[in-house]
C-alpha cells in the first residue's frame, strides 16, 4: 500500500509520519500516533467526538484527510494541559461534575477552548452554539455549559 | 446523622483521566500486530440462506480469517433470557442486523474488501413488520415455536369490569411509541487477545456485566469460563444497550482462530441496525374514577414489538405492566401484555425498561381526569398516591420507602407550579406566535432485578502497604458515576480519606462478580456489599492491632481510620500500621463483602414485582410555535425520591441527562423501520438533542431514607427519563389544547393535531 509522509505541528511538536493518503486525521492520530483522546463516534462529521484544532479552528478530524494537515498545526486534548497543570476548562469540567461516561468530553473541551480563545466572556447562548456540534448522550449538557462558564470566569480572573 | 462523604458533592474519581484524554476505553486499544475485524450482516430482513460461499474472501491477500456458523464450537446463540440470537446465522436471517460471517484482516480496507467477496444467496421470506401482523392467525412463523415472544397477565386485583362499570368517570385511550436508539457515543466495540501460553482469551469490550458476557462467550465457545477474561469497563455510555452481547463472542472466535489481537468496532450505522432498541409498544388504558377524584379501576393492555430474537424482552414487558398504574392506589386492576417477534429492529434493554412507553400514556390520562374534575393535577395525584405499607395497584405490599407524596408536595411548592399562570402569561406577552404550557407527571420506577432473578453483589476490600485501600467490584463504570459513589460509601464506613481508595472495576479476573449494572440497582446492592465488607474487616483490624499493641481486643475500638485504645485514645494504630503488621506476619487484609437485594412477598414470575422503587415527579414548561408546530422545552424541574443521595452532583447529573434523553424520545428521536429496512441510520436522520435544545433544569432532591439501603439509598439511574415524557405532552396540551397519542411529537404531528382542532 502506498503511504505518504506528512509533516505538521502536533501539540507544539514537529512530527513527520506516514500513512495511507485516504486516512483521516482521526485515524492518523489514533492508529499511527497513539493519541486516542479524539474519539470516533460516527466518522461522518455528525457527533463531534473527534474534534481537534487545526490551525486553532475546531474541526471534526474524521473529515480531514492526511494530506490536508501538511505544514499545519494540530492541537488535541492530550496537548491541553501543561504537565500536571490542567487547562482551566479541564479543571472546571472536573469541579462542576460535567463528565459522565467521558467519551464526548475531549471533543467538547476542544470546541469550548476554541470559543474561549476567541471570546473571553461568552454568553450562555454563545456557549451552547459553540458546543452544538458535540453530542453528549449522558449529561444533558447542563453541567457542561456551567463548566465552560466557570472556566471563562476563572480565565478572566487570571488575566487581571 | 452528618456524613463526611455521603450526601455531598464529590468530584468524580475518574474525571481527571477523562478530561485529559487519558482514559482508555475498550475501543482505544491498538495492540501491536492487531487485525481488523468486520461482520457480514444480512442484506435482507427475512430470508433463507440458500448458499454461503466464503472461498474468494479467504483467498484475498491479507485476510487471516473468514468464519461462519461452522466455526461456532458451542451453542450458536446468545441472549440474556433465551439465547436464540445467533452468533452467526446458519440457514435463515430474521432482521437486517443478523450476522452471517466474520472477517479478520491486516487492515480495515482489506477486511472491507473481503466482506464484498463473500457470496450469499437468499430466498426472500415474507417480512413481518409489526406485532399485529406477527400475531395474525395466518402469519408466517419467525420462530418454529411461534411468533409470541412473551406474554404476561398479572393476576387481577378485584374485579376490573365491575370497577369500571361502577366508576362515575371512565377514560379510555390507546398510545403508540416508537423504537429508540441508545446512541451512546462509543459504539459497540473492543479488542480480543488470545494468549497461547496460558490459553486465556481476553476481551476488552463496552459492557454492563462482564461476568455474564464471560458466560455467554463460554457457552458459544464451549470453553471453561475461567479461560475467558472479560474487561468491560469503562465504557463510553451504555443505557441498557450494552448489557447484551455485541462484539464479545465474535472477538473471542477471531482471536482464538488467528492467535493474533483482533479489533472490532461497529460503525454508527451497524450500531443502529444490529444493536437493541427501546421496544416500540402500543399501550391501551381504561381508567375508572369517582367524581371525588378517587381512582377505582385500571385496565391495561400492552403489545410490544420484540424484533427477531428474545434478548430480554420478557422482563421489559413485565416492567412496562408493573410501571403502568403508577404510584397510585386502585381497588381493581388488570394488566395484560404480549410481545411478538417481527423482522424489524431488535427490541431490548434501555434505560427506563418498558416504563417510558406506558407512563407516556397513563400520565396523560390522569391529566385529562384532573381537567374533567377541574382539580389541580398535583392534588389529584396526591389524593391517590401510595405510601409505604400500602397495597399497590398490582397487589403487592410496598415494604420500602415510598416518597411520591413528598415529591408531589415539593412540586406544588415550586414557583414554576404556583405561579404558572403568570409565567405563561408573561411569556405569551413576549411572543405572539407561541403558546406556553406547564405540565406535570409522576412515576415509580423499580430498583433491582425483581422476584426470582439473582440479585446479589460481591465486592472485595483490601488494605495494602502504606494503608492503600483497594475496592474491587465487577460493576461497570458506564458514565453514571458509580465508582465515585462506591468510594464515598467505603470512605464513609471505613472513616478514611477518599483519596486513599483505588477502585478496580469490571474485570472478571481482577474483580468479584457484583451482578449487572442495570435496573438502577448498583448503588443499593454494591453499597450494602461495601458496608458488609467493612463490618467483616473491622474486627480483623482490631485483632491485628491488639497483637501489635498488646492490648486486649475488647479494649480497642475502630474509629477515624484507626484502631485506638478505649482507655487512652492516644494509643492508636493507623490503617498503614495495621497493614504493615499484617504483611510482616504474612496475612492479608482482604475481605469479601456480600449483599442480596430483598424481594417482594408476591411472585408473578419473570422478575415481577419489585421491592424497591424510585419515586419521581417532574414539571415541564414548554413553548409551542403555532405556525410551525415546533415545541421548545424551556424549563424542567425533576423531583426524585431515591432514599438518600450519595453524591448530589451525581443525582443531578442523572436527572439532567435523563431529562434530555426523555426530551429527545418525546420530540425528535425515531428509528424508522419500514418492511424491515432501516431509514434512520445516522445522526443526520436520527435526531438527538444538542446543547441548543436543552431546557433550564433544576433538581429538587427529596430524601426518604430506606432502612435496608446503604445510608438509606435506593437508586436513581432511570426514573428521571420517564415522567418528563408525559410532562412535556401535558404541557403541550396546556399550551394549545391538543392530546398526543403517539411519539415522537414532531412539528408535523403537532400541526396535524392543531388543524384537527
Ligand atoms: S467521529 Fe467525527 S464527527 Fe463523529
Ligand atoms: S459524557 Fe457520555 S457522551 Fe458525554
Amino acid at each position: 500500500m502506498n503511504e505518504i509522509t506528512v509533516k505538521f505541528t502536533l501539540n507544539g511538536e514537529e512530527v513527520s509520519i506516514s500513512a495511507p493518503p485516504y486516512f483521516t486525521l482521526l485515524r492518523l492520530l489514533r492508529e499511527r500516533l497513539g493519541l486516542t483522546g479524539a474519539k470516533p463516534g460516527c466518522e461522518r462529521g455528525e457527533c463531534g467526538a473527534c474534534t481537534v484544532l487545526l490551525d486553532g479552528e475546531p474541526v471534526t478530524s474524521c473529515l480531514v484527510l492526511v494530506p490536508q494537515v501538511e505544514g499545519r498545526r494540530v492541537d488535541t486534548i492530550e496537548g491541553l494541559s501543561d504537565g500536571d497543570h490542567l487547562h482551566p476548562l479541564q479543571q472546571a469540567f472536573i469541579d462542576e461534575s460535567a463528565v459522565q461516561c467521558g467519551y464526548c468530553i475531549p471533543g467538547m473541551i476542544i470546541s469550548a477552548k476554541s470559543l474561549l480563545d476567541n471570546n473571553d466572556s461568552p454568553t450562555r447562548d454563545e456557549i451552547k452554539r459553540a458546543i452544538s456540534g458535540n453530542i453528549c448522550r449522558c449529561t444533558g449538557y447542563v453541567k457542561i455549559i456551567r463548566a465552560v462558564e466557570v472556566a471563562a470566569e476563572r480565565m478572566r480572573e487570571d488575566e487581571i | 446523622m452528618k456524613y463526611k462523604y455521603v450526601e455531598k458533592r464529590i468530584p468524580r474519581i475518574d474525571a481527571r483521566d477523562k478530561v485529559t484524554g487519558k482514559t482508555l476505553y475498550s475501543t482505544d486499544r491498538y495492540p501491536e500486530g492487531m487485525l481488523r475485524a468486520r461482520v457480514l450482516r444480512s442484506a435482507l430482513p427475512h430470508a433463507k440462506i440458500i448458499k454461503l460461499d466464503v472461498s474468494k474472501a479467504r483467498e484475498l491477500a491479507g485476510v487471516e480469517a473468514v468464519l461462519t456458523h461452522e466455526d461456532v464450537p458451542g451453542h450458536n446463540g446468545f441472549g440474556i433470557v433465551t439465547p436464540n440470537w445467533p452468533v452467526l446465522c446458519v440457514d435463515r436471517v430474521k432482521y437486517r442486523g443478523d450476522a452471517i460471517a466474520l472477517v479478520a484482516a491486516v487492515d480495515e480496507e482489506t477486511a472491507e474488501e473481503a466482506l464484498s467477496l463473500i457470496e450469499v444467496e437468499y430466498e426472500p421470506l415474507p417480512i413481518i413488520d409489526s406485532p399485529e401482523e406477527s400475531l395474525s392467525p395466518d402469519a408466517p412463523l419467525i420462530h418454529e415455536d411461534g411468533n409470541i415472544l412473551h406474554t404476561m397477565d398479572i393476576p387481577p386485583k378485584g374485579d376490573v369490569e365491575k370497577g369500571l362499570a361502577e366508576s362515575e368517570i371512565v377514560l379510555e385511550q390507546t398510545y403508540k411509541t416508537q423504537f429508540m436508539e441508545h446512541a451512546y457515543i462509543e459504539t459497540e466495540g473492543g479488542v480480543g487477545v488470545y494468549n497461547e501460553d496460558d490459553g486465556v482469551v481476553t476481551i476488552w469490550c463496552g459492557s454492563q456485566y462482564a461476568f455474564r458476557d464471560q458466560l455467554q462467550i463460554a457457552r458459544s465457545l464451549d470453553w471453561e469460563p475461567e479461560k475467558i477474561r472479560v474487561i468491560g469497563s469503562p465504557t463510553g455510555g451504555a443505557f441498557g444497550g450494552k448489557d447484551e452481547i455485541s462484539v464479545q463472542i465474535h472477538l473471542a472466535m477471531l482471536a482464538i482462530y488467528t492467535k493474533k489481537p483482533v479489533r472490532l468496532h461497529w460503525s454508527r450505522e451497524e450500531s443502529i441496525v444490529a444493536g437493541p432498541k427501546r421496544h416500540a409498544m402500543t399501550a391501551s388504558f381504561r381508567i375508572g374514577a369517582g367524581h371525588d377524584g378517587v381512582f377505582r379501576a385500571i385496565d391495561v393492555k400492552v403489545v410490544a414489538n420484540g424484533g427477531a430474537y428474545d434478548t430480554i424482552s420478557g422482563p421489559v414487558l413485565n416492567l412496562a405492566l408493573e410501571s403502568s398504574p403508577g404510584p397510585y392506589k386502585y381497588a381493581d386492576s388488570r394488566f395484560k401484555g404480549i410481545t411478538a417477534y417481527t423482522n424489524n429492529a431488535m427490541g431490548g434493554e434501555f434505560r427506563g425498561f418498558g416504563a417510558p412507553q406506558v407512563v407516556f400514556g397513563v400520565e396523560q390520562e390522569l391529566d385529562k381526569l384532573a381537567r374533567k374534575l377541574q382539580m389541580d393535577p398535583i392534588e389529584l395525584r396526591l389524593l391517590n398516591a401510595v405510601e409505604e405499607g400500602d397495597i399497590s395497584a398490582i397487589g403487592h405490599r410496598l415494604n420500602t420507602s415510598a416518597g411520591i407524596k413528598e415529591t408531589l408536595v415539593a412540586a406544588a411548592a415550586t414557583s414554576l407550579w404556583k405561579d404558572r399562570d403568570e409565567i405563561k402569561h408573561k411569556l405569551s406577552g413576549e411572543n405572539r406566535y407561541r403558546e406556553y404550557g406547564i405540565g406535570v407527571a409522576s412515576e415509580w420506577h423499580a430498583v433491582g432485578m425483581g422476584v426470582g432473578i439473582p440479585d446479589f453483589s460481591n465486592i472485595i476490600i483490601e488494605i495494602g502497604e502504606g494503608g492503600a485501600i483497594t475496592l474491587r467490584t465487577g460493576a461497570i463504570e458506564m458514565g453514571q458515576g458509580n465508582l465515585t459513589a462506591y468510594a464515598q460509601m467505603l470512605a464513609e464506613v471505613l472513616e478514611c480519606d477518599i483519596s486513599a481508595i483505588d477502585v478496580i472495576h469490571g474485570d472478571t479476573t481482577a474483580c468479584p462478580d457484583s451482578g449487572s449494572v442495570t435496573a438502577s440497582r448498583s448503588i443499593l446492592v454494591n453499597g450494602n456489599a461495601i458496608i458488609d465488607g467493612v463490618s467483616i474487616l473491622k474486627p480483623i483490624l482490631i485483632k491485628i492491632a491488639s497483637e501489635k499493641l498488646g492490648i486486649p481486643e475488647d479494649e480497642l475500638e475502630y474509629g477515624d481510620g484507626r484502631v485506638f485504645s478505649r482507655n487512652d485514645s492516644g494509643i492508636a494504630l493507623t490503617l498503614a500500621d495495621i497493614a504493615d503488621q499484617a504483611i510482616s506476619s504474612s496475612r492479608s487484609l482482604k475481605v469479601t463483602g456480600h449483599a442480596v437485594i430483598a424481594i417482594s412477598d408476591k411472585d408473578f414470575g419473570d422478575g415481577l414485582p419489585h421491592n424497591y422503587y424510585t419515586y419521581i415527579t417532574q414539571i415541564a414548561l414548554v413553548g409551542v410555535d403555532t405556525g410551525t408546530g415546533e415545541v421548545e422545552v424551556i424549563k424542567v424541574i425533576s423531583i426524585p425520591e431515591m432514599g438518600r443521595a450519595i453524591n448530589i452532583d451525581g443525582v443531578e447529573g442523572q436527572c439532567e441527562g435523563s431529562v434530555v434523553m426523555g426530551q429527545g424520545y418525546t420530540l425528535y428521536e425515531n428509528i424508522i423501520v419500514e418492511k424491515g429496512e432501516f431509514k434512520t441510520t445516522s445522526f443526520s436522520t436520527y435526531i438527538l438533542p444538542t446543547a441548543l435544545d436543552v431546557p433550564e433544569h433544576e433538581t429538587i432532591i427529596v430524601e426518604k431514607p430506606e432502612k435496608t439501603g446503604p445510608f438509606g439509598a435506593k437508586g436513581v439511574g432511570e426514573a428521571p427519563t420517564v415522567p418528563i415524557i408525559p410532562a412535556i405532552a401535558n404541557a403541550i396540551y396546556d399550551a394549545v389544547g391538543i392530546r398526543l397519542e403517539k411519539l415522537p411529537i414532531t412539528p408535523e404531528y403537532v400541526m396535524e393535531k392543531l388543524r384537527e382542532g
